[in-house]
C-alpha cells in the first residue's frame, strides 16, 4: 500500500475529497507539478465547438474548469500567463518574483489611487492565488444584506446559506487549517492550527492582554501532508509562490483534476474579445492571441474569469452593434462598484527578536471588529491579521515614515525586532470606483484599463479605527514603538451580481443578464466584500455556479 | 566576508559574522541563479545616458546612504529594469510612464541644482544634493516641475529600495538570511534562531527610539 493510500485510511476526510477532486494525488509522489499531465492533455481545434471556454485560470476560472470537466463538459481554459512549474519558475526571493504579477500597463486615478501589480493582480495558471497570502476566511451571514441591515453597501441576490455547502466543499479541497472559528457562522476546520512564529505569538499575546479575541488561521496550508503535497517548511515566502506546494493555489488544487478529466488549458494566450452572434445575441466563442496571431475558439458557453480589472476591461473591449458601449453594458454597470479593502499595516518594535519573516505570513487573525457596532460612528468593520513583510516590502513600510539615506538604513537594520499586523477594512461599493478604458494601448494594441478610486467617509473612519486597534494590540504585547503604512488589499466587484439587470451584470448564478450563454465567475461578481480575504468566497461562488450549469444545461455531457 | 560599510551609530555590525552569501549553496538552483545575477550586473548601461546616469547614481547614493567602499549596484540594477521595461504594472494618471518619468525627474534634479547656482546634480556637492532631495520630499502633494512631488518620491524610493533590498549584502545588515528553500525554518518563536542565524548583538539600539 502506498503512503498516500495509508493516509486515506487514517483520514477519511481525505478520501472523501479525493473522490470528488483528485488534484493533490495527481502531483508527483514528491509533490511536484506533474508535467506529463500537460503533455498528455486533450487538445481541441478552434473549429471544434467545445461546451465551454473559460477565460482566466485563477481562483474562479480554475474552479469552474475542474467542476465542468468533471461534469463531462468539453472545456478549454485560457490564461494570459504561463503554465507554471513551481520548481523551475518560482524563486525564494522577492524581486525575482516579479513575473508572477500582472504588470501590463494600467492607469490609476481618483482621489485615492490604488497601486496594482504585485499587491493584487496575478498572471498565469493559478491566478492571483499563486502569490496570495493564504488566509481563507468565509464571509459572515450579515455580508449578504448590508443595505437592509445597515443602510450601506448592497444586498446580494443570494445569501450565506446558498454558499455554505460550497464553502465547506472548497475548505476540504484546499484544505484549510485553523482554530475553531467563533465568528460569523461558527464552524470548524479539518486541520489543526499551524504552530505560530514570533509574529503570531506577539498578536496572540497582545490580543489576550488587550481583551481582544484572536485565533490561529484560517490558512490554506495543510498542517501535515495532503495527498502528495508536502508539509509546509515555514520558509515565509508564501507571497512569492509556494515552491513546496504546501500552500493551496488552483494550480495544484483544481487544475490537475481538470486536466485529468479532459480539460485543455492554453497558457500564454491572451483573450481579446468575447465574440457575439449579432443575430441571436448569443456568445459564439472568444478571440485570442497566440504568438501574435489572432484565433477564434468556438464554444457553446463562455465563462469570463479574469478578475476585477481584466474582466471589465475585456467586456468593455468587446464591442458590437448590439453592445456599442461594451458587452453586457446596457445599464452602464460594467466596471463599476469595484472595491478594495483598506489595509493599513501597523508594526510594533520589541527588544526581543521577532523575525517575522519566519513561517507563513498568514498566521493569526481576529474578526472581533467585523460587524457593525452601534456605538461607533461608522457602519460595518474590519478584521486584523498577521502580515510579515519581507525586506523590500518592509523598506516600503519604513520609507513611508519619511526615512531615507542613513536613517532608512539604520531603521532597516532593526528588522528582526519588528512585528507587523494588517487590517482589512470593508470599503463600501461606490459607482464611481470603476474601470474604464484609457486612450493608451498595450503591446497587443488593446486599450488598457484605467482604475479610479476614491474613499468615502465611512472608509476613512474604518481605517483610523483599525489602526488604533492594531496599535493597542502591539502595545499590549509590549511594543515600545509603532509605525503604520496606509495600503490596500484585494480587489472585488466590477461586474457585480444583482437581482435584475438594472442592479447587476450577472444574476445569483453568475449568468449575465444580457447574454444567456455568457457567465462571469471571478472576484468581479461580489456586490460587497466584508472584511474577509476573498479567494475562498470566489471559489465557492464559482463552484455553485458550475453546479447550476451542470444541473440545468441539457446540452452538456456530450463529450 | 564582504560587508557594506555602515556606521555603528546607523545600525552597522549588529550581526557579527553573519554571512548570507556563504550560505548560497543551500539555496535551490532557480533562486541561486536569480540572486547571483544581481551581484555583478552589466556595467554597460542601456537605459540611462551618461548625464542621466551621473544624476541617477547620485540620487541613489543619497537615498540609500551609499557613498564609499563596497556598494550594492543600484544604478545598474535600475538601468537594467528600465531597459527591459519591467514596471510595477501601473502608473498614476498624473505621471508619465515610468521610463519617461525617470528621464523627466532626473532632468528636473539637474535643473534644480543649476538654479541653486551649482553644477548638474551629479557634479554638485553631497550636502547640496541632500538639500535638493529633502526639498522635494518636503513638498508632499504639491507640484514639483509639473508632477506631484509625492508621486515622484514614490517612483524614486520604489525603484531604489527594490534594487537595494534585493541584494544579499543588504539582507546581511538586517539579519535576514534570504532564500529559505529547500531548508526552511525549524525554530519559530520570539528569540528563537536557526543555527545559521546570528543574534542581534545590540538589541536595544532601536534606531526608531534613539533617533526620532
Ligand atoms: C499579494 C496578494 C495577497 C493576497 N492574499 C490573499 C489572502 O490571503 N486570502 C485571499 O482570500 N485572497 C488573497 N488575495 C486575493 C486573491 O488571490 C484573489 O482575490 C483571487 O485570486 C481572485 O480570483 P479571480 O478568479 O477573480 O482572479 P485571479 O485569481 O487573479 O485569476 C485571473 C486570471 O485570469 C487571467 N486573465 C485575465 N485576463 C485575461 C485575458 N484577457 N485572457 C487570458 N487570461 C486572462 C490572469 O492571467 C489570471 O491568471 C491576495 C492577492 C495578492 C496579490
Ligand atoms: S511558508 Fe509554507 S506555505 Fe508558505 S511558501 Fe513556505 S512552505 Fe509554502
Amino acid at each position: 500500500m502506498g503512503a498516500s493510500a495509508i493516509g486515506d485510511l487514517i483520514d477519511p476526510g481525505m478520501a472523501e475529497v479525493r473522490e470528488r477532486n483528485e488534484s493533490a494525488w495527481l502531483l508527483t509522489p514528491r509533490g511536484e507539478v506533474d508535467r506529463s499531465l500537460q503533455e498528455r492533455m486533450r487538445r481541441y481545434g478552434d473549429k471544434d465547438e467545445v461546451d465551454v471556454v473559460v477565460v482566466g485560470c485563477g481562483a474562479g476560472g480554475a474552479t469552474m474548469l475542474q467542476r465542468l470537466a468533471r461534469g463531462g463538459w468539453s472545456t478549454v481554459g485560457f490564461d494570459a500567463g504561463p503554465f507554471w512549474d513551481p520548481e523551475l519558475d518560482w524563486v525564494s526571493d522577492e524581486a525575482g518574483s516579479h513575473k508572477l504579477y500582472w504588470t501590463e500597463p494600467r492607469v490609476l486615478g481618483g482621489s485615492d489611487p490604488v497601486p496594482l501589480g504585485s499587491n493584487n493582480s496575478g498572471r498565469g495558471v493559478g491566478g492571483s492565488m499563486v502569490h496570495y497570502a493564504g488566509f481563507v476566511p468565509r464571509l459572515h451571514p450579515s455580508d449578504f444584506a448590508t443595505l437592509t441591515n445597515d443602510g450601506v453597501g448592497e444586498d446580494w441576490p443570494i445569501d450565506y446559506d446558498d454558499l455554505k455547502q460550497y464553502y465547506e466543499a472548497i475548505e476540504g479541497e484546499l484544505p484549510v487549517a485553523g482554530d475553531d472559528w467563533p465568528w460569523g457562522d461558527p464552524h470548524r476546520y479539518r486541520y489543526r492550527p499551524q504552530p505560530v512564529s514570533g509574529n503570531g505569538e506577539v498578536f496572540l499575546r497582545g490580543a489576550l492582554a488587550a481583551g481582544i479575541e484572536a485565533r490561529v488561521g484560517p490558512v490554506a496550508i495543510a498542517n501535515g501532508r495532503f495527498g502528495h503535497r508536502p508539509h509546509c517548511i515555514y520558509r515565509g515566502f508564501c507571497l512569492q509562490g509556494c515552491k513546496v506546494n504546501a500552500k493551496a493555489s488552483p494550480l495544484i488544487t483544481h487544475v490537475p483534476d481538470a486536466l485529468a478529466h479532459g480539460a485543455e488549458i492554453r497558457a500564454d494566450t491572451m483573450v481579446t474579445a468575447v465574440e457575439l452572434d449579432e443575430r441571436t445575441g448569443r456568445a459564439i466563442g472568444v478571440r485570442y492571441l497566440r504568438d501574435g496571431v489572432e484565433h477564434l475558439q468556438r464554444a457553446r458557453v463562455v465563462v469570463v474569469a479574469g478578475y476585477s480589472i481584466e474582466t471589465p476591461r475585456l467586456l468593455l473591449n468587446s464591442v458590437s452593434r448590439r453592445f456599442p458601449a461594451g458587452l453586457c453594458n446596457d445599464y452602464d454597470l460594467v466596471g463599476r462598484y469595484l472595491m478594495v479593502q483598506g489595509a493599513p499595516q501597523t508594526a510594533g518594535r520589541f527588544d526581543s527578536e521577532v523575525r517575522m519573516f519566519k513561517a507563513p505570513p498568514p498566521e493569526v487573525s481576529s474578526e472581533e471588529f467585523y460587524e457593525t457596532d452601534a456605538t461607533k460612528p461608522y457602519k460595518r468593520g474590519f478584521s486584523i491579521q498577521t502580515v510579515s513583510p519581507l525586506p523590500i516590502t518592509w523598506a516600503e513600510h519604513v520609507a513611508a515614515q519619511g526615512h531615507w539615506g542613513a536613517s532608512l538604513r539604520a531603521r532597516m537594520s532593526d528588522y528582526v525586532h519588528w512585528s507587523c499586523l494588517g487590517a482589512l477594512c470593508e470599503f463600501l461599493p461606490q459607482p464611481e470606483n470603476r474601470v474604464t478604458l484609457a486612450d493608451e494601448t498595450d503591446s497587443h494594441g488593446l486599450r488598457v484599463a484605467r482604475f479610479d478610486y476614491s474613499q468615502c467617509d465611512n472608509d476613512r473612519m474604518l481605517v483610523k479605527a483599525a489602526q488604533e486597534v492594531m496599535e493597542r494590540i502591539l502595545k499590549a504585547a509590549g511594543a515600545d514603538d509603532v509605525m503604520t503604512i496606509q495600503r490596500y488589499a484585494h480587489l472585488v466587484g466590477g461586474a457585480r451580481m444583482g437581482a435584475d439587470e438594472t442592479s447587476g451584470v450577472v444574476d445569483g448564478h453568475c449568468r449575465t443578464f444580457a447574454v444567456p450563454n455568457l457567465y462571469i465567475a471571478d472576484g468581479s461578481v461580489l456586490p460587497t466584500q466584508g472584511s474577509a480575504n476573498p479567494a475562498l468566497t470566489i471559489m465557492s461562488i464559482a463552484a455553485r455556479a458550475a453546479d447550476r450549469m451542470l444541473a440545468t444545461d441539457p446540452t452538456g455531457k456530450r463529450k | 566576508m564582504t560587508r557594506l560599510p555602515l556606521d555603528d551609530a546607523h545600525g552597522g555590525d549588529r550581526f557579527p559574522g553573519f554571512d548570507v552569501l556563504a550560505q548560497s549553496r543551500r539555496w535551490d538552483a532557480a533562486t541561486r541563479a536569480v540572486v547571483e545575477a544581481r551581484l555583478a550586473p552589466d556595467t554597460r548601461l542601456r537605459f540611462f545616458s551618461a548625464l542621466e546616469a551621473a544624476t541617477a547614481g547620485a540620487l541613489f547614493d543619497q537615498l540609500l546612504d551609499q557613498h564609499d567602499g563596497v556598494k550594492v549596484p543600484v544604478l545598474e540594477l535600475v538601468d537594467d529594469r528600465l531597459a527591459r521595461d519591467e514596471t510595477d504594472g501601473w502608473r498614476y494618471s498624473t505621471m508619465p510612464k515610468d521610463p519617461d518619468a525617470w528621464r523627466r525627474t532626473l532632468a528636473a534634479l539637474d535643473a534644480d541644482s543649476i538654479a541653486r547656482g551649482g553644477d548638474s546634480f551629479g557634479a554638485t556637492g553631497r550636502d547640496a544634493q541632500a538639500a535638493i532631495i529633502q526639498s522635494v520630499q518636503d513638498l508632499g502633494d504639491a507640484d514639483w516641475h509639473a508632477m506631484k512631488a509625492s508621486q515622484v518620491w514614490s517612483l524614486w524610493t520604489r525603484y531604489a529600495c527594490t534594487a537595494f533590498y534585493s541584494h544579499p549584502l543588504a539582507w546581511q545588515e538586517m539579519g535576514f538570511a534570504g532564500p529559505a528553500y529547500p531548508r526552511g525554518y525549524k525554530n519559530l518563536g520570539l528569540d528563537r534562531r536557526e543555527a545559521f542565524e546570528v543574534r542581534d548583538h545590540r538589541p536595544t539600539l532601536d534606531p526608531q527610539r534613539d533617533q526620532p
